[in-house]
């Protein structure tokens, strides 16, 4: 669908950072700041540096860009890297859309291009990969392995160069990863001035955990000119979005600064930045606010018939004179709204998504995803689903159902898919992979449902805390938006947010996650297993018992009376003749069987002793002489 | 084949029509004791599903049953969905005719062997012969048997392909009766490709066509296994793979789904310390293929059928992932064997165990997992009690026609110093 003309597109993506000579390593600082409706501000950090490194023989001399990035490049196949740390969910009805997508947890993707590069190598390559980030980021993305990593085969799109060889794509999500200071600061460690100074020095963890949504990311890409494999360039952008509940400062009004957020203001730029800026959206929920200080600059961007206003401020002019000593910029409320919620909401993003369980019980259940679409157009929409080998999915119980926005209730009528990938998932080795794409009709929500079972496991597989649940990670819905409304995403060309000011094209491509699930399986008692040991050992021992003295004892007589019907009488007699067999036995020393037969005769049984008779119909029967002879006398 | 026979068939038809049509049914399809990962409907749809989008059912760990039944039901379920209970009803008809059948024919088997035998019989043992009432009492004991016992009923109303293996296993009762080798063969061969446990009939196969002759026992073994070669090939140009072999069989003996079922493999796995799996794994296996199948075979030589009668029992029992329909099919055959009954001791504690455990697995999987208020340790104790009483059932069987061989040639009342004298195994 839309690979061919992503490439093209990455073309100028090269060529964004003309200002880039050879052996040329550049980094940038960039801060955005927007208010979001219900008391919200999302601050946005990106830090980007980009090395051009030509031709050399080692990447380990590097300057700006962190070491391990660059050797990344020599030991893995990797030309694209996607991280994310993130805690919270964004959400989508009241904030927009985030300028960088992340899902809760921990998140990895990578592309692998390279020559004579197979799957296999590519999936060891990947683990590799991961263990290095699980090391660099202290996150526990030791734990991608084949059991949770899928191949999307849509979905994901490459932003490297050049894109159009053969290529490898892997995807991961650990739902359950819990995002920390122990995560920030080796994330801050990779820039070039640490959290010396700079915007980094802003991000104190005891701040930055306070948010409502925090997510840390980070993304390489390498991009090579198509006819020259050697004249690249290496492109490592790390981000971190934020969104205050203004609430949550516990203020007499609505005012606040960048030390409200940050605890601190800013002490100066990174002296190795080559720009370091603040843009202040200034439109829609920021109309309302008086900057203090006045900014110099502003600039308005339109994009897709979206136009937004923003207050720029230049750190590198801020500071030129050397007595300033830390900058803080005060965003003050009108008094006539004071102390009420500003709960004037942006206009309806045009795709909204939600997911959540139906069902109860331990046993089974069923993931629903709801896709709404309030653009007036048809939209396609494609979706991506991981689900865990711990639960089963049905494929042929898939089904889309569709009904108006205003409607409550979900009709009969089905939504045919316009493209269908699923590769199945087994227990401890593969999740199961689902890509699904259709067309939404204007103004329609889509309900996409598929039943799961939940299944048991092995006792020592559930976590610690088993019935917490486990979690399924989010699913990714994609589409493709034909107006730049609530979008403010990079272009895939561009590596600044600058580059996103008036960039209209002829469609965005816009992908949301979803919520992440928690389903409880089934849970074992886990103090049991010698007790369950013992016991099913016990009933196989109930069956061998008797089988085995079927198929081997013989039939023999013996007197009713021989045993005593009081139990004690019963335990003494069992005591006395089995002391009686033995001194016997002992003192007829090697007797023949049929002494030891004798012995027992004493004690009541008529006879032990076995006798086929020849040419009886029943030859295997066990017939006692004894039996005969007494029968006969009878007679 | 009196109109009786016809009447019964239709009853039994309208039961199950009857009650697939009422809300039992889909519940009785989600039930793990009906329901396993091996012969669930939903699986069987989910496979016909995959098979039909190209996709390779066997890459993932849903569908465990074989290609060849996959393809051939394909048409079935995709443009008829309707009429599968209808499908289901037959083929489960279609069994307890065979069933019918065979037990015609061997009630007449046993009469013939009879009247050559008489003479060595005791004289007071008239009640453990077969008499000429039971060439119509026994049949229909076994139809009636197959087809209102609430757990094929439901066996069949949830749609588990356990219909299909029961109409295979009658099917092979029916030949093995009959004497008919290269079908009784085939029918093996492919049920064992398909659920690897009724490889332990081929036992009885051999005691009743090699006629005590080394020569042919050998031959018949091998062509028991080009059979199986055949029918693996035939699967394996369904999807011109391989992979359906770890899907089924090797799904089957690995024990990789432990979803609770009525045997006692689940709970022990799942609570299996990892390095012991293993072996207990091939323990387990072995339990349920060759450990009984050697020394009963012995002493039950001259009783072919009594050997496969207590061979399905046990793999109903032992296997990895039993159902109730298994436990329904060999409760049909016990009247086959009725002239034992006279010395089966437990028959009132094995009804128990039963009723009790089934009605309280029921209660025990919800207080498990719908209510919290339970653990899995109730309903494994349900499962290991049925289990126990279903040992207790086989047990009583191989004792009682002990006995009755015994008494027949021995007579009933023996006599020791003019007392009446205990029979007992030593």
């Amino acid at each position: 669908m839309y690979p061919v003309a992503f490439v093209l597109l990455l073309l100028v993506a090269f060529n964004a950072g003309a200002n880039l000579g050879r052996d040329d390593e550049r980094f940038h600082e960039e801060l955005v700041v927007r208010p979001l409706s219900g008391d919200h501000v999302n601050t946005y950090f990106q830090f980007t540096t980009r090395w051009h490194y030509g031709e050399k023989d080692n990447l380990y001399h590097t300057q700006l860009t962190p070491r391990v990035i660059a050797e990344l490049l020599q030991q893995f196949a990797v030309k694209e890297l996607h991280i994310g740390l993130t805690q919270g969910l964004w959400r989508y009805e009241t904030w927009g859309y985030p300028i960088v997508e992340a899902t809760s947890g921990a998140e990895m993707w990578a592309w692998f291009s390279g020559a004579n590069l197979t799957n296999r190598d590519v999936d060891s390559q990947w683990k590799a990969l991961a263990n290095v980030f699980s090391g660099v980021l202290c996150a526990s993305l030791n734990f991608v392995d084949n059991t949770n990593s899928i191949a999307p085969r849509h979905l994901i799109r490459p932003q490297f160069m050049p894109a159009n060889g053969q290529r490898f794509v892997r995807y991961a999500t650990l739902p359950r990863e819990i995002v920390c200071t122990e995560n920030l600061t080796p994330w801050k460690k990779l820039l070039p001035c640490g959290s010396a100074s700079g915007f980094a020095s802003l991000l104190n963890s005891g701040h930055v955990h306070n948010t409502k949504y925090h997510s840390l990311g980070l993304k390489v890409r390498v991009l090579c000119e198509d006819h020259d494999e050697d004249n690249c360039i290496v492109e490592l952008t790390q981000t971190a979005n934020l969104v205050y509940d203004l609430r949550l400062f516990e203020l007499s009004n609505n005012d606040f600064s960048l030390r409200r957020l940050f605890g601190m203001g800013l002490n100066g730029y990174c002296e190795l930045a080559e720009s370091s800026k603040i843009y202040v959206q200034r439109n829609e929920l920021g109309e309302r606010y008086q900057l203090v200080p006045e900014p110099v600059h502003e600039v308005k961007t339109t994009r897709g018939g979206h136009s937004v206003v923003y207050s720029v401020y230049d750190m590198h002019e801020q500071f030129k004179e050397a007595g300033e000593r830390l900058f803080n910029v005060a965003w003050l409320a009108p008094k006539s709204a004071n102390r009420r919620r500003n709960l004037a909401k942006p206009s309806l993003p045009p795709v909204t998504v939600h997911r959540y369980l139906l069902g109860h019980g331990q046993e089974r259940g069923r993931i629903v995803t709801v896709v709404t679409n309030s653009h007036y157009d048809a939209l396609p929409i494609m979706l991506q689903e991981v689900i865990p080998w711990y639960v089963h999915a049905y494929l042929h119980t898939l089904s889309i159902r569709r009904k108006p926005q205003r409607v409550n209730e979900y009709g009969r009528q089905r939504l045919p898919f316009k493209l269908l990938h699923y590769t199945p998932g087994k227990q401890r080795e593969l999740p199961s992979h689902l890509e699904i794409g259709f067309m939404l009709p204007g103004q329609t929500s889509a309900l996409i449902s598929i039943d799961v079972d939940y299944l048991l496991l092995k006792w020592l597989e559930y976590p610690p805390d088993a019935n917490h649940g486990h979690y399924i990670g989010s699913a990714i819905v994609s589409s493709q938006l034909p107006m730049g409304r609530n979008y403010s995403a990079l272009p895939p060309e561009g590596h600044l947010f600058e580059h996103s000011f008036n960039a209209t094209r002829p469609s965005y491509v816009l992908s949301l996650h979803t919520e992440a699930l928690i389903v409880s399986l089934p849970t074992p008692d886990f103090s049991m297993p010698y007790n369950v040991i013992c016991l099913a050992c016990t009933v196989v021992a109930l069956a061998f018992g008797p089988i085995h003295s079927v198929a081997t004892k013989m039939i023999i007589v013996g007197r009713q009376t021989s045993a005593p019907k009081n139990f004690v009488k019963k335990i003494f007699n069992q005591i006395f003749r089995r002391g009686k067999a033995a001194d016997e036995a002992a003192a007829e020393g090697e007797g023949s069987p049929a002494a030891g037969a004798a012995a027992s005769d004493a004690t009541g049984v008529a006879s032990a002793r076995p006798a086929i008779s020849p040419g009886s119909p029943s030859g295997d029967q066990p017939l006692l002489e004894d039996l005969d002879e007494e029968e006969e006398e009878q007679d | 084949m009196d109109s009786k026979f016809f009447k019964l068939l239709l009853l039994g038809g309208a039961v199950r029509f009857y009650f697939c049509r009422t809300p039992l049914a889909p519940m009785i399809g989600n039930r793990v004791e009906f329901a396993t990962p091996l012969n669930s409907h939903k699986r069987m749809q989910e496979g016909i599903f995959l098979l039909q989008s190209g996709i390779d059912p066997y890459l993932g760990d849903l569908v465990h049953e074989s290609p060849l039944i996959l393809s051939a039901l394909s048409g079935l379920f995709q443009k008829y969905p309707h009429f599968l209970p209808i499908f289901y009803i037959i083929l489960d008809i279609c069994t307890a005719a065979l069933l019918y059948a065979m037990s015609l024919r061997f009630v007449k088997q046993k009469q013939d062997l009879q009247d050559v035998e008489r003479k060595e019989y005791a004289k007071d043992t008239e009640e453990l012969q077969f008499g000429p009432l039971d060439k119509l009492d026994i049949p229909e004991l076994v139809i009636v048997a197959y087809l209102f016992n609430p757990l094929t009923v439901m066996s069949c109303i949830g749609m588990t392909s356990t219909v299909i293996s029961n109409l295979f296993l009658a099917f092979f009762f029916y030949c093995l009766v009959k004497g008919m080798l290269i079908p009784c063969l085939l029918v093996l061969a492919f049920e064992t490709v398909r659920s690897f446990y009724p490889i332990v009939l081929i036992a009885p196969l051999l005691l009743v066509f090699s006629r005590n002759s080394v020569r042919r026992g050998v031959a018949i073994a091998v062509l028991f296994i080009v059979g199986c070669l055949i029918v693996a090939v035939a699967n394996y140009f369904v999807l011109n793979s391989w992979n359906f072999l770890d899907g089924t069989l090797g799904f089957i003996f690995y024990f990789r789904d432990l979803q609770p079922n009525i045997g006692l493999f689940w709970y022990f796995f799942t609570e299996m310390f990892e390095h012991f799996r293993t072996m207990f794994l091939i323990t387990f296996q072995l339990n349920a293929t060759v450990l009984y199948l050697v020394p009963l075979s012995i002493k039950l030589r001259k009783e072919p059928l009594l050997l496969a009668t207590v061979l399905v029992a046990l793999m109903a029992v032992f296997r990895a992932y039993p159902s109730l329909g298994d436990v329904g099919f060999y409760l049909a055959l016990l009247p086959l064997w009725k002239r034992c009954w006279k010395f089966m001791a437990h028959g009132f504690v094995v009804f128990t165990f039963f009723l009790v455990t089934l009605s309280m697995m029921g209660a025990l999987w919800h207080l498990w997992i719908y209510a919290g208020s339970a653990n899995a340790n109730f309903y494994f104790g349900a499962t290991l009690a049925f289990s126990t009483g279903q040992i207790f059932l086989i047990t009583d069987l191989l004792f009682a026609h002990v006995k009755r061989e015994f008494c027949l040639f021995n007579g009933q009342k023996i006599l020791i110093d003019g007392e009446e004298a205990r029979i007992v195994l030593k």
